[in-house]
């Protein structure tokens, strides 16, 4: 079961990492403003990885610790991470050279929440 | 007699056409940098204008004429700008320029120092600014690192995470006009 939930988290987190991909271009091109300098293509990878990772390892510990109902308090818990964690690119200092910070949560706030979509 | 006339109205007129020669004017190149820092953050103004007539030689005919675009201000989080340009700070709106126009250069050690008016949030204060000149050809670089207190100019409020100090670091390209 662990494994299966492992591989499911590694499939979910490449996905996620594909979309937060193509989201990068399509807001990239249609508004001008490229962050590729600073989310990086590894970066976006890892992080979402890790994040399906993480989330396989959660549900698996749920799973033990409630017996039932265990999906809906994952799904609970994973949105308030989730919405929590979008702190993180509007409290994020940019390198003083980049143009246009004020666009930079408009690419990885939606990032934030492709983990937990896939 | 005479001569000695006619000496004499050649020196006073050769003095006061030194008095009142304009110094050599540079053009400011878009390489500039101005830098800002405090205890606790940091960043730069993007945008800055002005004249600069500078001749190490002729320091009583030399003059600054600078502006800095308030709105320009980048502490590379969107937040911080936001915040930097509101009333509670710059108010970027109604001071939209921050403005320095000199009124004396005085040779200082190895460099030199400028007094003038700094007007900041529609304060205007005297202050004096040490700078270095470095020439080369016809490019040169104005370049000083100076301290600003932000409660002399009533930005932002007393105490708080950012400390009064403000440390200022310029370097200025420019060219000959």
């Amino acid at each position: 079961m662990f494994k299966k939930l492992l591989l499911l988290g590694i499939v979910s987190g490449i996905m996620a990492a594909v979309a937060s991909l193509i989201y990068q271009k399509v807001y990239a091109s249609s508004l001008g403003a490229d962050f590729a300098a600073i989310v990086k293509i590894p970066g976006i990878f890892i992080s979402c990885v890790l994040g399906g990772v993480l989330a396989a390892v959660g549900y698996w510990l749920l799973q033990k610790w409630l017996k039932t109902k265990t999906e809906i308090v994952f799904n609970l818990l994973y949105t308030i991470i989730s919405f929590a964690s979008i702190v993180g690119p509007f409290a994020m200092k940019l390198p003083l050279e980049a143009e246009m910070p004020e666009l930079f949560p408009g690419l990885t706030v939606p990032m934030h929440f492709f983990p937990a979509l896939a | 007699m005479k001569k000695i006339i006619l000496s004499i109205a050649a020196l006073l007129t050769f003095g006061a056409v030194q008095a009142f020669t304009i110094s050599q004017s540079w053009q400011m190149t878009n390489a500039y940098s101005i830098k800002f820092s405090s205890s606790s953050s940091g960043g730069i103004f993007k945008t800055c204008s002005g004249t600069i007539l500078f001749d190490e030689a002729n320091l009583g005919g030399s003059a600054f004429n600078v502006a800095i675009e308030v709105a320009s201000i980048n502490t590379g989080n969107a937040m911080m700008n936001k915040h930097a340009k509101s009333a509670d700070w710059f108010d970027a709106p109604k001071y939209p320029q921050i403005k320095f126009a000199s009124k004396k250069i005085v040779k200082a050690g190895s460099g030199y120092q400028v007094t003038g008016d700094l007007e900041m949030h529609g304060i205007k204060k005297e202050v004096t600014l040490p700078f270095v000149f470095s020439g080369k050809g016809t490019a040169a670089v104005f370049s000083g690192s100076f301290s600003v207190k932000r409660s002399d100019f009533h930005i932002g409020e007393a105490g708080g995470e950012v400390g009064d100090d403000i440390k200022l670091v310029v370097a200025i390209p420019v060219v000959k006009k």
